[in-house]
């Protein structure tokens, strides 16, 4: 069947729609297929409303847009995604620009007459991140960290403010003033701190502080 | 099937010397259960004759490298060349980039010393291909900050 065909074809059919997915398969397998999905000689273009194939296209076109699929990806949905398990996602990042789609061609020749900066926006086109990028230390540890302590300590204010307001705990009766100051007499005729202390300071003969 | 049969003699001379710490990293499969009898050179030999087909699409060789990844070994050198084959064959040379860079994060977690000593080895294919190293291209630092997807 050939790309001109495809796109007479209704998909009400199941069995047709798994021949298009098929065969738009095989062939947009190639890093610069031409047939089914970009099948004009003018490069897709994001603006334009999108061409009319195949089963997953169809469906996903609205979440991927113009994007060439180029592999089965995860589980087999055209959907991009940066894995380390799974280096090679199901579409390219970006869709074809006129200034990749000549980048594109240029790869089809010697690659040593690409230039670096060449190679990185082919690289950019097809990904999103590097390896690098998304598996580069996050720091997310030092706000767990923060955040960890910060509702301990708030809890245990909570707590220490909720037991105040709640709880009235009197003080014991041994605190009271008629109880410190029988307390301070018997120091005082046990004699504690004869000598720096509590008893150097009262004079015994008269029965008062010293002056 | 002649591949298949070398005599031991044969398979030393033609191996190349390896690192002692080759021996420790999972380069060898091993026969955990009873009904996969492959030998390391068969498992080689599978994988080389799958990058190697002349007709090979980019689909595959996206099959291929994600089957491969998720296996607990880093490929031989000459598997590795086979894929880059493969990707000059279909133009692409940001898949066979990003090919490098699982290989190179998958050595890193091992030791410092496989990377470097992979890059010898491919280096022959890679000046013949005309591949850019992730180290040509400044990857193997980060080089954007872009938002993580778990943040949006």
């Amino acid at each position: 069947m050939s790309g001109f065909l495809l796109r007479q074809v209704k998909l009400s059919q199941p069995q047709l729609a798994s021949l298009l997915q098929h065969q738009c398969r095989a062939e947009a397998s190639t890093s610069s297929s031409a047939t089914v999905v970009q099948n004009n000689p003018v490069v897709l273009d994001n603006r334009k409303p999108a061409p009319q194939i195949d089963a997953d296209r169809m469906r996903m076109h609205p979440r991927i847009g113009n994007r060439e699929i180029v592999g089965y990806g995860l589980k087999g949905k055209p959907e991009y995604f940066d894995l380390v398990m799974f280096p090679c996602p199901s579409i390219r990042w970006e869709a074809d620009s006129p200034a990749i789609a000549e980048l594109r061609k240029k790869e089809k020749g010697d690659w040593k007459q690409l230039s670096t900066a060449e190679k990185k926006q082919l690289y950019r086109s097809s990904f999103r991140q590097t390896f690098e990028e998304f598996t580069a230390p996050t720091g997310i540890w030092k706000w767990a960290i923060g955040w960890t302590l910060l509702s301990i300590a708030g809890a245990t204010l909570a707590y220490d403010g909720w037991r105040r307001i709640c709880y009235r705990f009197e003080g014991p009766d041994s605190m009271k003033d008629a109880k410190l100051k029988k307390q301070l007499e018997y120091h005082i005729a046990a004699r504690q701190g004869p000598m720096t202390g509590l008893a150097s300071k009262w004079d015994y003969e008269t029965g008062t502080w010293k002056k | 099937m002649a591949l298949l049969f070398r005599s031991s003699l044969i398979q030393s001379l033609t191996k190349t010397t390896r690192p002692m710490w080759m021996a420790m990293t999972s380069t060898t499969r091993r026969n955990m259960s009873s009904h996969n009898k492959e030998t390391d050179e068969e498992f080689d030999e599978r994988w080389k004759a799958y990058f190697e087909r002349p007709s090979i699409d980019g689909w595959d060789i996206r099959q291929g490298i994600n089957h491969m990844n998720r296996l607990d070994l880093i490929p031989e050198p000459e598997i590795i060349s086979a894929c880059l084959q493969a990707c000059r064959r279909v133009n692409d040379h940001s898949l066979a980039v990003r090919y490098l860079e699982t290989i190179r994060y998958k050595s890193n977690a091992i030791s410092k010393q496989v990377w470097p000593w992979i890059l010898q080895e491919i280096r022959p294919t890679l000046d013949k291909i005309g591949v850019a190293t992730p180290e040509d291209l400044g990857y193997d630092k980060p080089e954007l900050a872009l938002k993580s997807v778990d943040d949006m």
